[in-house]
């Protein structure tokens, strides 16, 4: 592949800043389109807008995850732009899409950081691209970026040396796996296998799955793995055999939607009827969708399903940021980023991930509010530590300090009743 | 084009010598070729594996094992290298690139070793595999798979391009050895037909100056045929012109 040299970064910087707005640059929501425009920004910031840079996977295998991340985040930022944005700017999208793979995610990022000069870097989507772009944050560290809330839980961006770069919302994944093992145990499944994405993001998984069982001096059993774009048309007989060979007593899935869905399938078919775990970041919607529409009998699957949330279920009217979520996105119903429409795309009217968009986008709105009118980069770190049990609306309180960058710890776990995610409370019954 | 009988064994020896230079070249460059390029892959194989031991160990004592994967996911990019994984003192698996799963050959072998070996993966193929010490081994081992086919393409290519060169060497020399030895046998041909057509009273000066007037040894044989011609003709000793001889 030719890799663009820093002259060509410019010229496409340049033709696309100049073309954009004709040729139908992302805009922030299908009724209320505001385009990012990188003219006239100051360090991201200009009389009218706060555009921040986006790089995530909006195609692709894994391009839902994008979409609805995306998606959720726009219909907050509407809302804000049609009230009168931050001190009279509206929050405005400069996007990307890398395809869920590091090298575009590096290269995008430089473009965001370097060319387009936006003012923050916010909804990224995954490990592998994540632990890539971390390095850049800290080589241009005198520049003050900051990466917000990314779509991964793994821990590069939660420690030393990259930490300081990042903020984060969501709980990590050594807390989610820690928190299915912990359940598995209990509910006497003590031989626990993985399935994992075989990148950055599979083996932080398994760290934690691995980490999670050494506290009670256990090991898993076993373990499998596939290549990180394996789509749901794709066999995953071998690694469901591999796996039976162990006798495991269930199953945790560090992987995306497409290939976590043909393993399910394939493992059950296998004759795997055991607990299989996913992450959060799997997009259970999709997941379920996948093998809804292509298993005549799904409920023999999804019965063994069991995924691990890291925001509350959207269903869940009794948090106020849920109702809202739900109101805004009827309301404004975020479009696919037009210059990445693809008409066999399905949108989903609600998800996790585009709740966790939506979180996102609050906080980081509530951020943003705090900084003073003539906003700059050096003062976002001090606004973020203001947040002091700040009430996101979902029953747990958002705190921030230079020891803790990130917001929420909780995990929710959940299971397929009705063709849908339901919360999980009883693990005993729940797999009997 | 026609070669004089006398030329005929000279030019079957510069082929046969051609080719004997040909084959042994070829086979010389072989060994070279395979025994340089397999040197400097395992060479740089182990080179890789010293970097990411050297990288590891800040990650392994500090940091997350995702930190560690993508470090490991950046060297299997690069061709040649089919697999990577790093082990603990402990033999434990830390961090590899295997898809579905670590081969058994591999969980049945001795992972803390750090010499270059063979190995043949059911379902994957022939390697190379070199290791390199964490922290002098006290951290973990890194290893790093080079897929054996891959390297022998390599080399058969090498080697390819010089057969070819060789082999063109030969054919242009084949050629040019017949052209000359042509250039040294017309001439010849035309000095026996001057001396039959001499000794059949068939010929001229005039028809065979060209071969009369040269300059070398061709030319005094012509011109001596011509005398002892002559001196027989006239049977008698001095009555004619004696021939220029020219000394080489």
């Amino acid at each position: 592949m030719k890799h663009p040299t820093r002259r060509n970064l410019i010229k496409a910087s340049l033709a696309g800043t100049l073309l954009g707005p004709y040729l139908g640059a992302p805009t922030l929501a299908s009724e209320q389109p505001v385009t990012a425009d990188l003219k006239g920004l100051v360090n991201g910031v200009s009389d009218d807008q706060i555009v921040l840079g986006t790089s995530a996977a909006f195609t692709g295998p894994s391009r839902s995850l994008g979409i609805e991340l995306y998606r959720g985040a726009m219909a907050y930022f509407t809302h804000v732009n049609q009230n009168g944005g931050i001190h009279g700017r509206n929050i405005a999208l400069k996007l990307y899409d890398d395809g869920y793979q590091p090298v575009p995610a590096v290269n995008n990022t430089m473009r965001l950081m370097l060319e387009d000069s936006v003012y923050a870097l916010f909804g990224y989507v995954g490990t592998p691209t994540v632990t890539r772009v971390l390095p850049m944050l800290k080589k241009f560290q005198d520049r003050d970026f900051l990466l917000f809330f990314p779509f991964t839980g793994a821990q590069p961006q939660r420690e030393l040396p990259y930490g300081e770069f990042a903020f984060n919302l969501r709980a990590s994944y050594r807390q989610e796996t820690a928190g299915l093992v912990e359940n598995f145990l209990a509910t006497g499944r003590d031989r626990i296998a993985v399935f994992y994405q075989a990148d950055a993001y599979g083996r932080s998984g398994w760290a934690g799955v691995r980490a999670a069982l050494a506290k009670h001096d256990l090991t898993m059993v076993g373990e499998a793995t596939y290549t990180r774009g394996t789509k749901y048309t794709a066999s995953l007989r071998a690694q469901a055999e591999r796996l039976l060979e162990y006798s495991p007593q269930a199953i945790v899935c560090i992987g995306a939607y497409a290939a976590c869905a043909a393993f399910l399938r394939d493992a059950v078919d296998a004759g795997l009827e055991v607990p299989i775990a996913n992450l959060s970041f799997v997009g259970s919607e999709n997941l379920l969708q996948l093998i809804r529409e292509s298993q005549d009998n799904s409920e023999r699957y999804t019965r063994w399903l069991v995924n691990s949330q890291v925001v509350p279920s959207y269903a869940d009217l009794t948090f106020p940021a849920v109702s809202e979520y739900r109101e805004f996105m009827r309301e404004y119903d975020p479009a696919v980023p037009s210059e990445f429409k693809d008409d066999e795309y399905k949108k989903f009217e609600t998800s996790f991930v585009s709740l966790e968009g939506f979180l996102n986008a609050k906080l980081l709105t509530e951020i943003l509010r705090r900084l003073d009118e003539t906003p700059t980069r050096d003062e976002l770190d001090n606004a973020v530590f203001s947040l002091q049990d700040f009430d996101l609306g979902i029953g747990e309180l958002v705190s921030f300090s230079p020891s803790r960058r990130q917001g929420l710890d909780r995990v929710y776990y959940t299971i397929v009743n009705d063709d849908r995610f339901e919360p999980l409370n009883d693990w005993d019954r729940a797999f009997s | 084009m026609r070669v004089s009988r006398l030329f005929q064994k000279t030019i079957f020896g510069i082929i046969a010598l051609f080719g004997l230079i040909g084959i042994s070249t070829s086979i010389l460059s072989i060994y070279s070729v395979d025994a340089h390029l397999s040197k400097e892959y395992e060479s740089n194989s182990k080179g890789i594996a010293k970097t990411i031991a050297d990288a590891s160990v800040d990650i392994i004592l500090n940091r997350d094992l995702s930190s560690l994967q993508s470090l490991i996911d950046q060297f299997v990019e690069i061709q040649g290298i089919s697999y990577i994984y790093i082990t603990n003192e402990n033999g434990e698996f830390l961090a590899h690139t295997f898809v579905p799963g670590i081969p058994r050959e591999i969980m049945a072998s001795n992972v803390n070793q750090i010499e270059t070996v063979e190995r043949q993966i059911t379902g994957m193929g022939e390697f190379v595999e070199v290791g390199s010490p964490i922290l002098a081994g006290v951290a973990g081992t890194v290893h790093i798979g080079m897929d054996l086919n891959l390297v022998s393409l390599k080399i058969q290519q090498a080697i390819g391009q010089q057969i070819y060169l060789i082999s063109g060497i030969f054919f242009v020399g084949i050629f040019a050895a017949m052209w000359l030895v042509n250039l040294v046998s017309k001439p010849i041909d035309s000095l026996q037909n001057f001396a039959v057509q001499l000794a059949k009273q068939e010929t001229t000066e005039e028809e065979n100056e060209s071969l009369l007037i040269r300059k070398d040894e061709l030319g005094n044989l012509a011109r001596l045929y011509l005398y002892f011609s002559s001196v027989s003709d006239d049977d008698k000793v001095g009555t004619t012109q004696t021939p220029t001889v020219q000394s080489s």
